[in-house]
C-alpha cells in the first residue's frame, strides 16, 4: 500500500508500484485531467506537480512518490474558482484541441512558482518539454507573461494610477 | 480533358445519396421532419424548436453543435453564426455535442461529417436561418402572450425586451411551440452583426484549462475494461499463431484473443493491459508491403514518373509546343514523405454492448459511420446504438478513418465487456493510415516578358480515396454484405488506379497560376499502405512543389518572386490581392543580417494565403524566427480563432517541413514515438504574425488553408540563405 498526498487530501492505492503515476491518478482516483501522449516521458501531457516540481507522471512509478504530495490540473483551480494562468489560458484564447493543455498549465505553473518573472527564452526552455500539436505556443508564452510578476505589479500600477 | 475526376467530396455525396441519407435542411416549423426522434436531451419542459436548439424553463439556451470540435474552434464559429440571428451571446449558451442525426448532417457532404474546412462555409446560412426563425417564434409568441404588436418588442441575448422591460424567452415558449413559421426570418445585414467578425473568447477555453473537457479517453463507465491490441508490425499483416500464456497470467488481465488487426488485450486498467501486451509473442503472416522500404517507395514512384504513363488530368492547349516556344523552361522534382497525424490524444474508443443496444463514446469526424459500424460487427440493429461525441483532442483528418471503433466494438463483442480501447502512441505513428508520399514532376516554361506559358506537372504515389472508401462503405451501405462490400472496395481501387484521378492526390499542383497550356498526369502507385486524409490533403504536398517550383522560375527568369507571382495570378484576383497585400508587406520588412525572407502563396479549400518566413541557418541548421501570413478567408466570423487556426497551421506545416518523415523498413515504420518523430516545441516555434484581409465574400475555410504554403516560404528563404534548392521534405541541407 502507497500513501501519497493528492489535491491535498491523504490517499492511498494497491496499485503495482511499477504502475505510473498517471494511470494511478486517471484509472484509480478518476481524475482525468492528466493526460496520456505518449508513455515515454516526451510530450508532456501528463505532467503533474510532485513536492511543487513538474513531473512527466507517465514514467513516474507511483513508487517513487511515497508519502510526497501530488498536485494535478484540478487541484490546481476549477471552472469556478479559476487559478490566473487557467484564467489567462481563457482570455488569451490558449487551447484548440485542449487536450495537451491541462500538462501545460502545470508546467508553466511550476515555471512561475520557480521564476516568477521569466524571460521569453526562460519561458521557451520551461515549457519545451511539453508538445502541443495544435500550435498554441505563440498564446501559451502570452498567457505565461501575461501573469508573470511584472505584469501583475504593472496591472497593479496601471489600476491605482487609474490606467487600467 | 479525358479522366474522370472523383473527389473525396463527390465520393461521400454520393454514398450517402446512395444510402438514402441525403437530407439536408433545417427543422424550423417546430416539429422535426426527420423520422427518428433528435438525440438531445430530454430535460423537462425544454422547447426544442430544432435540432441545434433548446430553451429550457430557467431560460438556458442549448446549442447542440454538429460538427466535431477538434481545436479548430468550430462550436464556438458555429454557436456565433446561431447567437447572432437568435440574439444569444455564445458564451452564455449550455454548449452540447450533437449525437447522430440527419438533421446534423454536413449540408456540403450530405451526411454527418467534420473535415475539409468546410463548417462555417457550409453553415453560414442554415444556422443563422435556424437562430433567426427561433427568434421570431419567440417573438411571435411574445406579441400573441402579451397582446402587443410585435413592432413593439425586441430581444437582447435571451430576454425578449419591450422598453425597458425584459422577459425571458422562455416565458414564450409555451406558445412558440404551437406556432408555426410561414417562411424563413429575414438574417441581419453584416453592418448590424454583434458577434460575427468581432474577437471573443473560446467556449471551450475554461473547460480546457481546468481539466474538465472530455475527451474520449476520459470516459469512464460502470465495469469498465481497458484493451490494448498487439498490432503488426507491417500494416495490414494477420496473425498466423500467437503465444498469449504469459499475458493470460499477469495481474488484472481478464481476456487475450485474435481480432482482425491484431491480438487484444483486455484487462481493468490501461496499464495492465499495455504491460501484459507486451508479453504477447505473434507470428505475422507475410504480406507484399513486408518487402517494402523507403528507397524502393520512392525507387517505385520515379520508375513510374519516367514511364509516363499515368491518368491524363486537366489537359488544356499545347504544353509541348508552348514548352519548346518559351525562353525559359525549368524542369524539377519534389518529394514529399509518409507522415503519421500524432493528434495528441491517441485514438480510443469506449463500447458497451448491452444485449441488442449499445452506447458508444469517442471523438470522431464521421459520427454518421458510427451506428453503421457497430451495428454491422455487433450484429445489433443500427437504431439501437447510443452515440456520445466527445471532444477530439486532435484531429487533422486522423478521426475520419474509424478503424479504431471497428476494433473497440470487435473486442467489446469478444469480450462481452465495456471496452475502452486506447491505442498506444507507437501504435499511432507506426500503424497509419498515414499521409500519402509523392513524387512530383514539374515542367515550365516562361516566355521573354516573364508570362508563364506552359505546366506539365505530374504526381506519383498513392490514392487517399480508395483507403477512405473501404473504411466508410460498410458505414455508408449497412445493406451491403461484408463480401459484397469488399468486392466493392477491391473495385473501387482497381478503379483509381487504372481509370480515374483521385482530386485530392493532384489538388493544389496545377491551379493557381495563368498557364494557358497545362496538362496534369497522375501515376498510383499503390504499395497497399494504408492512407488517409491529413491537413490540407493534397496541399499539404503540392503546394510545396508549385511554389518552389514558381520560385524556382522567378529565379531562372530574374524576375522578382512577387512581381513573377502577381504578373501570373490575373485570372485569380483573390489570390493576387493577397499576394499583393503579402508583398507589400515583405517589401517593408527590414530583416536583421543572417536573415532571409521566403515567399510562399496557395488557394486551399477556397482560401488564399501567403506567408513570408524569416529564415536563418546556422551551423546547417534551418531555423525559422518570424512568419507573417496574409490571408483572405472571405467573410470572418471570429478573427481571433482564424488568427489562431493560422498559427496553428503554420506550426503544424513547419514541424513537417522541418522533421516530418517516417520510413519504411520491410514494410514496418521504423519510428515510433516522439524521440525519432520529433514535433516542433515551443523553443522553436516563430514568432506568428496573421494579416486577414476582409473582402466581405462568402466564408471560405479557416482550419487547413494556413499549412500548405510553410514549406514552401521557408525553402524559398533557404535558397536566399544558402543557395541550395531544397526539394525534398523534410528539408535538410546537403
Amino acid at each position: 500500500m502507497i500513501h501519497f498526498m493528492l489535491n491535498g487530501q491523504s490517499v492511498q492505492t494497491d496499485a503495482d508500484p511499477d504502475t505510473p503515476l498517471l494511470w494511478v491518478v486517471r484509472d484509480h482516483f478518476k481524475l482525468k485531467g492528466s493526460k496520456f501522449g505518449c508513455g515515454a516521458g516526451l510530450c508532456g501531457a501528463c505532467t503533474m506537480h510532485v513536492d511543487g516540481a513538474a513531473a512527466k507522471t507517465c514514467v513516474t512509478p507511483i513508487a517513487a512518490v511515497a508519502d510526497k504530495s501530488i498536485t494535478t490540473i484540478e487541484g490546481l483551480g476549477t471552472p469556478e474558482d479559476l487559478h490566473p494562468l487557467q484564467a489567462a489560458w481563457h482570455e488569451h484564447a490558449v487551447p484548440q484541441c485542449g487536450y495537451c493543455q491541462s500538462g501545460q498549465i502545470m508546467a508553466a505553473a511550476a515555471l512561475l512558482d520557480a521564476n516568477p518573472n521569466p524571460s521569453s527564452d526562460e519561458i521557451d526552455a520551461g515549457m519545451s518539454g511539453n508538445i502541443c500539436r495544435c500550435g498554441c505556443y505563440p498564446r501559451i508564452k502570452r498567457a505565461i507573461q501575461s501573469v508573470s510578476e511584472n505584469a501583475l505589479a504593472y496591472d497593479a500600477m496601471a489600476q491605482t494610477e487609474g490606467r487600467a | 480533358m479525358n479522366s474522370v475526376n472523383v473527389s473525396r467530396r463527390h465520393f461521400l455525396q454520393s454514398g450517402a445519396v446512395a444510402g438514402g441519407g441525403l437530407v439536408v435542411g433545417f427543422s424550423l416549423s417546430g416539429c422535426s421532419s426527420a423520422a427518428a426522434p433528435l438525440p438531445v436531451a430530454n430535460t423537462k419542459g425544454a422547447w426544442t424548436p430544432n435540432a441545434f436548439i433548446q430553451v429550457l424553463p430557467d431560460n438556458t439556451i442549448r446549442f447542440y453543435t454538429a460538427r466535431s470540435e477538434m481545436g479548430q474552434g468550430v462550436t464556438t464559429g458555429l454557436a456565433t453564426l446561431v447567437g447572432e440571428e437568435l440574439d444569444v451571446n455564445p458564451l452564455d449558451m449550455d454548449i452540447r455535442l450533437a449525437g447522430v442525426h440527419e438533421d446534423y448532417e454536413n449540408p456540403l457532404f450530405g451526411m454527418q461529417g467534420t473535415g475539409g474546412s468546410t463548417s462555417i462555409r457550409a453553415h453560414y446560412i442554415p444556422l443563422r436561418q435556424a437562430g433567426a426563425n427561433t427568434r421570431a417564434l419567440i417573438l411571435e409568441a411574445a406579441a400573441r402572450d402579451m397582446g402587443v404588436p410585435r413592432s413593439s418588442l425586441s430581444t437582447d441575448n435571451g430576454f425578449v425586451t419591450q422598453g425597458d422591460k425584459r422577459y425571458p424567452y422562455a416565458a414564450f415558449v409555451e406558445t412558440a411551440q404551437s406556432l408555426a413559421i410561414d417562411a424563413d426570418a429575414p438574417l441581419k445585414s453584416a453592418a448590424d452583426f454583434q458577434y460575427i467578425g468581432r474577437d471573443s473568447r473560446r467556449v471551450d477555453a475554461i473547460a480546457k484549462a481546468t481539466g474538465t473537457a472530455q475527451f474520449g479517453i476520459d470516459v469512464d463507465i460502470p465495469d469498465l475494461h481497458y484493451a490494448v491490441v498487439v498490432r503488426p508490425p507491417v500494416p495490414g499483416a494477420t496473425v498466423r499463431s500467437a503465444e498469449v500464456t504469459a499475458a493470460r497470467g499477469m495481474s488484472g488481465v481478464t481476456d487475450v484473443f485474435e481480432i482482425g488487426n491484431g491480438v487484444a488485450v483486455v484487462a481493468q486498467s490501461f496499464w495492465q493491459a499495455k504491460q501484459a501486451a507486451a508479453q504477447v509473442e505473434v507470428d505475422w503472416h507475410s504480406v507484399a508491403l513486408g518487402q517494402l522500404d523507403t528507397k524502393a517507395l520512392r525507387a517505385d514512384y520515379t520508375a513510374a514518373l519516367d514511364a509516363g504513363d499515368g491518368v491524363e488530368g486537366p489537359d488544356e492547349g499545347d504544353v509541348e509546343q508552348a514548352l519548346s516556344a518559351a525562353t525559359t523552361v525549368h524542369e524539377a522534382e519534389y518529394w514529399a514523405p509518409l507522415l503519421a497525424h500524432a493528434p495528441m490524444e491517441p485514438m480510443n474508443a469506449t463500447v458497451w454492448i448491452d444485449g441488442d443496444s449499445a452506447e458508444v463514446w469517442t471523438g470522431i469526424q464521421f459520427p454518421f459511420a458510427v451506428p453503421a459500424i457497430i451495428s454491422r460487427v455487433a450484429g445489433i440493429p443500427a437504431e439501437k446504438v447510443q452515440f456520445h461525441q466527445t471532444y477530439l483532442g486532435g484531429g487533422f483528418g486522423r478521426r475520419g478513418s474509424v478503424n479504431y471503433l471497428r476494433e473497440a466494438t470487435e473486442i467489446a463483442v469478444q469480450s462481452s465487456k465495456p471496452i475502452q480501447l486506447v491505442w498506444t502512441r507507437e501504435d499511432d505513428i507506426q500503424q497509419g493510415p498515414f499521409r500519402p508520399a509523392s513524387l512530383m514532376r514539374i515542367k515550365a516554361g516562361v516566355d521573354a516578358d516573364g508570362q508563364l506559358t506552359a505546366w506539365d506537372a505530374a504526381r506519383a504515389g498513392g490514392n487517399i480515396s480508395p483507403d477512405s472508401f473501404r473504411t466508410l462503405l460498410p458505414a455508408a451501405f449497412p445493406w451491403m454484405g461484408d463480401a459484397v462490400a469488399e468486392g466493392v472496395a477491391q473495385l473501387s481501387e482497381m478503379y483509381f488506379e487504372k481509370f480515374a484521378t483521385d482530386d485530392s492526390s493532384t489538388e493544389g499542383l496545377f491551379e493557381d497560376y495563368d498557364h494557358a497550356n497545362t496538362r496534369v498526369t497522375h501515376m498510383t502507385v499503390d504499395h497497399d499502405l494504408p492512407l488517409t486524409f491529413w491537413r490540407s490533403v493534397g496541399h499539404s504536398y503540392t503546394a510545396f512543389a508549385k511554389e518552389s517550383m514558381i520560385d524556382e522560375l522567378a529565379a531562372a527568369a530574374s524576375v522578382d518572386e512577387v512581381a513573377f507571382r502577381l504578373q501570373n495570378t490575373q485570372n485569380s484576383p483573390r489570390l493576387n490581392n493577397v499576394i499583393r497585400v503579402a508583398g507589400e508587406h515583405m517589401a517593408k520588412m527590414n530583416p536583421p543580417k543572417g536573415h532571409h525572407l521566403g515567399f510562399a502563396a496557395h488557394n486551399s479549400f477556397h482560401t488564399d494565403v501567403a506567408e513570408i518566413a524569416e529564415v536563418s541557418v546556422e551551423n546547417g541548421q534551418i531555423r525559422v524566427h518570424k512568419v507573417t501570413c496574409v490571408l483572405d478567408c472571405g467573410q470572418v466570423v471570429n478573427p481571433d480563432i482564424v488568427r489562431a487556426q493560422m498559427e496553428g497551421g503554420v506550426v503544424y506545416g513547419l514541424t513537417a517541413a522541418l522533421y516530418g518523415g517516417l520510413n519504411l523498413e520491410a514494410g514496418a515504420i521504423k519510428e515510433s514515438n516522439f524521440h525519432d518523430y520529433p514535433m516542433l516545441r515551443m523553443n522553436e516555434s516563430p514568432e506568428i504574425e496573421v494579416i486577414i484581409i476582409d473582402s466581405g465574400t462568402e466564408p471560405t475555410g479557416v482550419g487547413e488553408p494556413g499549412l500548405p504554403p510553410i514549406a514552401p516560404a521557408v525553402a524559398n528563404a533557404v535558397f536566399k540563405a544558402t543557395g541550395q534548392r531544397l526539394r525534398s521534405l523534410p528539408l535538410q541541407l546537403a
